[in-house]
């Protein structure tokens, strides 16, 4: 097992709505997960909902798989100007 | 002179008021110039190039502000509110245009006019009032000192109760080299300065109303293609979605979760007071509702109130730039005094980013021991929320210190002697995104022709959202090209039109060709389209050259081109050189960033060089 930490933003704190905004979720998740995993299983967000993924303040692919320690941020589609 | 030549999108008229002399003079527009340069933000500057010499004194009565529209601005097509104003900028010295929505611009078209220029300037204060064909300068001794919205109901009560109005508030009447020009109350064309050559004209407000409506050359192809972006921006998760439900300010915990987050001056680039600050908190705490622009289904402006507490007050936004620069960038992370601060930037009509940046950078300097308390009045510390917003009242009254903020922070660090405190290109303070993580906007900022702006080439869209396509911000490979043509060249394009930035994320080149031609009967194919927004690039890049501008000043700030200190991408900087020299090359330009002959033959310039005053 590993622990990570997971922040969810803006439209997709409705999956855990007790989250404040920026919080830092600790989650302890079997080895050889991957951020797919994580996001669909263990979290249970579709991933249709998800626009930007990054571990470590990296955009990172689906297929990556976590690490002790990770820090994993997911956000819809959202951009400014 | 008939108002309406035979031009479609168009309304074929140029309005030109001295008001040294008094003049009021209409011309028609040349139509041969649409299909070279468009509208907007292409046509300006090329009649800005051939009104003046680019080497005067900004503040000189010699340079003419120019209000221009695009021939989508005013059409009903989704968006199209868009009006720009260009002029040889008063903070910069290069080439301005800046740039709004709201309803003043389509106004300006259904008056009958697609350019205004305001050539002179008046001894006393002055409005204008444009009726139709009827066309007054009237005396505004009662409004000079008031802000905008005060403005506007004054105006409106002696003109028109729908007139749409475009202002500048005290910052432009005392010459801040921040100040913007504010239309329909909070809406500010904001950058360069232009609001200070406003008030150098005494020109307290243009009023506009109108009772025409553009005439379309194809109605029914024309609006086939506007219920079709329609339905592509209505269907789209960023410009229907995203920028509608949390606004711009979403991006604030995103670009702080990449370490991308300029914060105190860029000292460091991640922000610990980021989830204060950021689009969610907004919508928990100050914002009330959405507001739309002229036909735009998206509805982004956030209007919002501090309902309580020393901050308290009530206007728009802040947007995510505003949120930035009155925040982070000067270590503040109290929403309602960031808020507050914007507000304020409104009233008083300035530049919330230049503003923001200037205030930092005094900040900067006040820690440093470089600035004393005496010297500010009071301790102008990094993260003081209420400090910094007494820093915006005296930097828009130019009262104290104030009047020294109130010509921005590069002739703050100059000042001072510490020139490496100036956060910036070309005189303009860079926006919200670190160019030490994203290498496209590090070009952008040094390369665009109005100083470090964003919304000159926002290449970000690439490399975060993957619009058009994803690349890395730290791949420094095929940057030159991308930062060229899909974003600079492009964005010159989008700005002509008359259309809004924002629906880009919904529709591309080709969608906005597909509206141009049914509007304008005019062969505005994509191929072309790409080849416009190079010329009107370029025509900028003269203007600057013609002003004194070099290669040189195609630098960023030492800081940037240093290791980002700490955050997920520590040691990350700036690598602007290995870029530069492959950029001027695909740009046909040589080692100097001069535009070649044959470059400017290929963009129909060949006479350039003997245009812009020698």
């Amino acid at each position: 097992m590993v622990h990570i930490t997971v922040k969810l933003n803006v439209s997709l704190r409705k999956y855990r709505s007790s989250l404040k905004i920026n919080e830092e979720m600790p989650i302890l998740i079997p080895s050889d997960t991957t951020l797919a995993e994580l996001l669909e299983h263990i979290l249970q967000i579709p991933a249709e909902e998800v626009a930007i993924h990054m571990v470590n303040g990296i955009k990172s692919d689906m297929d990556r798989i976590l690490v002790e320690g990770d820090k994993v941020a997911f956000w819809p589609p959202v951009a400014g100007g | 002179m008939s108002k309406r030549s035979e031009s479609y999108g168009y309304m074929g008229v140029i309005l030109r008021i001295n008001l040294s002399s008094g003049a009021i003079t209409r011309e028609p527009l040349d139509m041969t110039l649409a299909e070279k340069v468009i509208g907007g933000r292409g046509l300006a500057s090329y009649l800005l190039c051939h009104e003046i010499d680019p080497a005067i004194e900004p503040l000189s009565p010699d340079n003419p502000l120019i209000f221009a529209t695009g021939p989508l601005t005013g059409s009903g097509a989704p968006a199209t509110s868009r009006y720009v104003v260009v002029c040889k900028a008063p903070l910069t010295g290069t080439i301005a245009c800046s740039n709004s929505g709201g309803f003043f611009g389509p106004e300006l078209k259904f008056a009958g006019y697609d350019v205004l220029i305001i050539e002179g300037e008046s001894p006393d204060p002055v409005y204008i009032w444009i009726d139709d064909d009827k066309v007054e300068i009237r005396p505004a001794g009662s409004l000079w000192g008031q802000f905008p919205v005060a403005t506007e109901v004054e105006i409106k009560q002696a003109t028109h109760p729908s007139a749409k109005v475009a202002s500048i508030g005290p910052g432009g009447e005392k010459l801040s080299l921040l100040a913007g020009i504010v239309n329909d109350n909070y809406r500010l064309a904001a950058r360069s300065g232009v609001g200070a050559l406003m008030g150098k004209k005494k020109l307290k407000a243009i009023a506009v109303h109108g009772s025409e409506s553009v005439t379309l050359h194809d109605p029914e192809q024309f609006w086939k293609a506007t219920m079709d972006m329609h339905k592509k921006i209505t269907n789209d998760p960023i410009s229907f979605g995203s920028f509608r439900a949390y606004g711009t300010a979403s991006l604030v915990n995103l670009i702080n979760e990449m370490g991308a987050f300029p914060t105190r001056n860029f000292q460091s680039d991640t922000f610990e007071g980021a989830a204060d600050t950021s689009g969610e908190a907004l919508i928990q705490s100050v914002l009330k509702r959405n507001r739309a622009c002229f036909a735009c289904p998206i509805s982004c402006t956030r209007v919002s109130e501090v309902t309580a507490g020393p901050f308290k007050g009530r206007g728009e936004g802040p947007e995510y730039e505003s949120v930035w620069a009155l925040g982070a960038l000067c270590g503040v992370s109290d929403l309602a005094a960031v808020t507050k601060a914007n507000f304020l930037c409104s009233e008083y009509g300035i530049d919330t980013i230049s503003t923001g940046a200037t205030i930092a950078c005094a900040m900067e300097l006040f820690e440093s021991g470089v600035l004393s308390e005496q010297e500010i009045g009071f301790p102008l510390k990094f993260g003081d929320a209420a400090a910094m917003v007494r820093a915006v009242i005296m930097t828009g009254d130019r009262e104290g210190f104030g009047d020294i903020l109130a010509d921005g922070s590069y002739r703050l660090a100059q000042r001072y002697g510490h020139p490496e405190c100036f956060m910036g290109s070309k005189r303009l303070e860079m926006s919200a995104y670190s160019p030490r993580v994203f290498q496209g906007m590090a070009l952008q900022y040094a390369t665009s022709n109005r100083g470090a702006c964003h919304v000159r080439g926002n290449t970000v869209a690439a490399e975060l959202y993957g619009i058009p396509r994803y690349m890395p911000p730290e791949v420094m490979e095929q940057k030159e090209e991308m930062v060229r043509r899909p974003f600079q060249n492009s964005t010159a394009f989008v700005d002509s039109t008359g259309i809004c930035l924002f629906t880009k994320f919904a529709i591309t080149h080709r969608e906005i060709c597909a509206l141009l031609a049914p509007a304008t009967g005019i062969d505005f194919s994509f191929d072309r389209s790409i080849e416009q927004g190079d010329r009107i690039w370029n025509i900028e890049r003269m203007f600057n050259l013609k002003a004194g501008f070099t290669r040189a000043d195609d630098i960023l700030p030492e800081r940037v081109c240093e290791p980002s200190p700490d955050g997920p991408r520590a040691g990350s900087r700036a690598l602007l050189q290995k870029n530069l020299d492959t950029y001027y090359q695909l740009r046909g330009w040589d080692e100097m960033g001069r535009p070649t002959a044959i470059k400017l033959k290929e963009l129909g310039l060949e006479d350039w060089w003997g245009v812009c005053g020698s």
